[in-house]
C-alpha cells in the first residue's frame, strides 16, 4: 500500500465536477483508493464519498492506494490535484 | 370549491382530473421480507441498477438532441450516483442482514446518504439532495418488475400539479396526455413556463402549497390566464370556465388571422412588435409569427449546467443559427445575466458567495471581473455578423453607471479589430446598447446615453429595484406593483431622455404583454415591445384596437397621479372606452 498527502489547490475545493473527475479516474484502476480527511474515510470510486467529504480550498487530504497498479493509480489522481482539476483558466 | 392564487406562466384554461406527480417520498408496501425472499429481492435491486442505467443513458441522449448538452450534463451526475458503491454496498448489506425488501432497502439507503448531505454547510451540496432522490425514484420505478412507470400509466387527459418539474419530467410532459401543469415552485420566466408555452398549454405556477391540498382525480381548472388554480368548482364556476374556454378557443384562431397584418394603433400608430426568443423552446406556430425582430434572447443559458465555459465555437453556432432564422431583422442579444440567482457549474474569478445576491455580482459586473467570459462572447458574436447581414444588437445587463459602458465599448472594438485584421468585417453594424434596470442608469440616463446605441427597459428587475422587493419572497410579493407611480414616471424619464438624442427604447419585461400595460406603455411613448412567442398574436391584437391618442392622454394623466389606485381607474376607464 502506498499512502501521500495532497493538498487541495483549486479555490473553489472538490466540488461536483473536480469530484466527479477525481471518481471517474479512480474508476480506470483495479486497486482499492481511500480518501482520509480529518479523520474521515471514504472510497474514492464512490462520488457521493467524496462530496461528503466536502473538502475546501487549502485543505489537505490523504490518499491511500492497494493495490497492484496503485503506483499508476497515485501518478494519475496526484496529477489531477497538480492541475487543478484543469478549472483555473 | 378553493381557489389558489398563483401566477400565470402560459396562457388557457384546462379542466380535468388532478394527477399528482410523484415526490421524493415514496411509500414502502413491504418493509421486511422472508429469509428465502432475498435472492430473489437482490436480484431485483440490480435487475433496476441495470434498467435505471439504461433509462439515464437513453434520457442523457433525448436531452441532449432536445434541450442541448447542458442538459445532458445533468444526467452524468445521476449516472455516477447509480453506480456509486456505497449506494450498491449498504442497500445489498440491508437485504442480507437485516432482510429487507429491495424497495425498503434502497429507501433508507437514500434517506441516510441525504441525511449525510444535509449536513454539510453548503448549498451546493444540499441540493445534491434532490439528485439522490431523482435517482432512487428511478430505481423503485423499476422495482415491481417493469410495471408501467408512472407517466406510461397515465390514462386520461390531466392537469398535472408537481411541486416542481426537472428538466426529465418536462419532456415527458410532451408525450403523454398532459393538458396543463401547476406547480409550487416557478415564476413566469422559469424554463417551466418557457416550456408550457411552446407547448401550448396552460400553466399556473408559483402556487407555494397546492400539492400539498390536492388529492389524485379531483377535478381541477388550470386558468392560466389569471394564474388561478381551482379546486373541486361547483357548477356554475364549472360552466363559465367551459365557456370561457370555448372563447379562447375562437379568439385563438381569430388571432391567426392577423399574422400578416401590420402592428399599428386603430389610429396609425406604428408600433414595432418583436419576440422574446429561447432557442430551447422553438416551435413550429412560433416559426410562423412575423416579428419584427428579436427583442430578447437571454444568453445563461449557453453558460449553465457545463463544467466550462461555453467556447467561441459554440457560442458562434447557437448564435449563427438564431441569426439565421431571423434573417436581416434586429436580433438583440443580451451578453450573459450571470450572478444572482444564476450560477454557473465552472468557476469564477473573484467570485465569492454574495449574502444579498442581487445586489451583488451579476449581469455586467460579473463580466469585468471575468474579461476572458467577455471577450469569448463578444467575438463569438462579432463573428455572426460577419457571417450573416443580420442586424446584431448587443445588449449589455446591469448597467449602472457610463464607465462600465465605455469598458464594454472597447472590449466590442477589440473584438472588432481582431477581425478586421484577419480581413472580416460585419456585414450590418453591431450595435451596443443597454438594457436599463438599475435605477441609477435609469435616473442619470442622459449622462450615459451618448455611449449607448439604444435602450432597453428590463422592467422585471427595475421594478423589483425601484420597490425594493423580492418578487420570490411570498411576504412581499404583493408589493410588487408595476402600476406603482415611480415606475411608470421612471419609464416616462427613460423614454424622454432617449427620444431627445433620437434612440429608440423597448420594452422586453412581462409587462409588455400585459394587456392592461400596454396602453400605458404606448401612451408614453415605448417605441417597441418584445413578449414571449407565446403572447405575440394576443399583444398585437391588443395595439390594433388601442387609440394612440387616448394611451397618450391616458399616460399623461397617470403621470400626474400620486398613487398606484388612481392609476389603476385609468387603466380601467381606459380600457371601458375600448369596448
Amino acid at each position: 500500500m502506498i499512502k501521500q498527502d495532497i493538498k487541495i489547490s483549486n479555490r473553489l475545493g472538490l466540488h461536483a465536477r473536480p469530484a466527479a473527475l477525481l471518481v471517474q479516474t479512480a474508476g480506470q484502476f483495479t486497486c482499492d483508493i481511500k480518501i482520509i480527511k480529518d479523520q474521515i474515510e471514504v472510497n474514492a470510486k464512490s462520488i457521493m464519498g467524496v462530496m461528503m467529504l466536502a473538502a475546501e480550498y487549502g485543505s489537505t487530504l490523504q490518499i491511500q492506494c492497494d493495490g497492484s497498479d496503485e503506483q499508476q493509480a497515485m501518478a494519475a489522481l496526484a496529477d489531477l490535484f497538480k492541475n487543478k482539476f484543469n478549472e483555473e483558466f | 370549491m378553493f381557489v389558489i392564487k398563483g401566477v400565470p406562466a402560459s396562457p388557457g384554461v384546462a379542466i380535468g382530473p388532478a394527477l399528482l406527480l410523484p415526490s421524493a417520498d415514496f411509500a414502502i408496501t413491504n418493509q421486511y421480507v422472508d429469509a428465502t425472499q432475498i435472492k430473489h429481492e437482490i436480484l431485483q435491486f440490480t435487475g433496476a441498477l441495470e434498467k435505471t442505467l439504461k433509462d439515464l443513458d437513453g434520457f442523457e441522449q433525448k436531452l441532449r438532441d432536445t434541450l442541448g448538452p447542458e442538459y445532458a450534463n445533468l444526467m452524468s451526475m445521476h449516472k455516477m450516483i447509480l453506480q456509486d458503491p456505497m449506494l450498491k454496498d449498504a442497500t445489498l448489506r440491508k437485504i442480507k442482514q437485516e432482510h429487507m425488501s429491495a424497495q425498503a432497502a434502497i429507501f433508507f439507503t437514500l434517506k441516510e446518504l441525504a441525511a449525510s448531505f444535509e449536513k454539510i454547510e453548503d448549498n451546493f451540496f444540499k441540493e445534491r439532495r434532490n439528485d439522490i432522490f431523482d435517482v432512487g425514484k428511478r430505481l423503485v420505478n423499476h422495482l415491481s418488475g417493469g410495471k408501467e412507470s408512472f407517466w406510461s400509466s397515465i390514462q386520461t387527459p390531466s392537469v398535472l400539479i408537481a411541486r416542481d418539474l426537472y428538466p426529465s419530467d418536462t419532456l415527458n410532459l410532451k408525450e403523454h396526455q398532459v393538458i396543463a401543469f401547476c406547480t409550487d415552485q416557478g415564476g413566469k420566466t422559469s424554463h417551466t413556463a418557457l416550456l408550457a408555452q411552446s407547448m401550448r398549454i396552460p400553466a399556473v405556477v408559483g402556487l407555494y402549497n397546492a400539492f400539498r391540498q390536492i388529492k389524485n382525480g379531483d377535478t381541477v381548472i388550470a386558468d392560466g390566464e389569471n394564474g388561478l388554480l381551482i379546486l373541486n368548482p361547483d357548477r356554475y364556476t364549472l360552466a363559465r370556465y367551459k365557456k370561457i374556454q370555448k372563447e379562447i378557443k375562437k379568439a385563438e384562431s381569430l388571432l391567426k388571422t392577423i399574422n400578416h397584418l401590420p402592428t399599428v394603433t386603430a389610429d396609425g400608430r406604428n408600433v414595432q412588435l418583436m419576440v422574446n426568443f429561447d432557442p430551447r423552446t422553438d416551435s413550429k406556430e412560433d416559426r410562423k409569427l412575423i416579428t419584427d425582430g428579436l427583442g430578447l434572447m437571454r444568453t445563461e443559458f449557453l453558460f449553465m449546467n457545463t463544467p466550462k465555459p461555453p467556447t467561441e465555437e459554440e457560442q458562434y453556432q447557437a448564435y449563427l443559427a438564431i441569426a439565421k432564422r431571423f434573417d436581416m431583422r434586429p436580433v438583440i442579444i443580451r451578453l450573459a445575466d450571470l450572478g444572482a440567482d444564476k450560477l454557473p457549474d465552472f468557476p469564477l474569478d473573484e467570485f465569492d458567495k454574495d449574502n444579498n445576491p442581487f445586489m451583488g455580482c451579476r449581469g455586467i459586473r460579473l463580466f469585468l471581473k471575468n474579461p476572458e467570459l467577455m471577450h469569448t462572447q463578444l467575438r463569438a458574436l462579432v463573428r455572426t455578423a460577419c457571417e450573416v447581414p443580420a442586424q446584431i444588437k448587443i445588449m449589455v445587463p446591469m448597467v449602472s453607471s457610463v464607465e462600465e459602458m465605455r469598458h464594454v465599448r472597447a472590449a466590442l472594438d477589440k473584438a472588432l479589430a481582431e477581425f478586421e485584421q484577419e480581413g472580416k468585417r460585419p456585414l450590418n453594424k453591431v450595435s451596443l446598447g443597454a438594457m436599463i434596470e438599475v435605477p441609477s442608469a435609469a435616473i442619470a440616463l442622459d449622462g450615459m446615453i451618448a455611449d449607448m446605441d439604444f435602450i432597453s427597459i428590463g422592467t422585471n428587475d427595475l421594478i423589483q429595484y425601484l420597490v425594493a422587493v423580492d418578487r420570490v419572497n411570498p411576504e412581499v410579493a404583493h408589493m410588487y406593483d408595476p402600476c406603482h407611480p415611480a415606475v411608470l414616471r421612471t419609464i416616462h424619464q427613460i423614454i424622454q431622455t432617449a427620444h431627445q438624442r433620437r434612440k429608440t427604447v423597448s420594452i422586453c419585461g412581462e409587462i409588455a404583454s400585459d394587456e392592461k400595460m400596454i396602453p400605458m406603455l404606448l401612451g408614453l411613448g415605448t417605441d417597441i415591445l418584445s413578449v414571449p412567442p407565446r403572447m405575440f398574436l394576443r399583444v398585437k391584437n391588443r395595439i390594433r384596437n388601442l387609440n394612440f391618442e387616448a394611451c397618450a392622454d391616458a399616460a399623461q394623466a397617470a403621470l400626474l397621479a400620486g398613487n398606484s389606485e388612481d392609476i389603476r381607474k385609468l387603466i380601467e376607464q381606459n380600457q371601458d372606452e375600448d369596448s
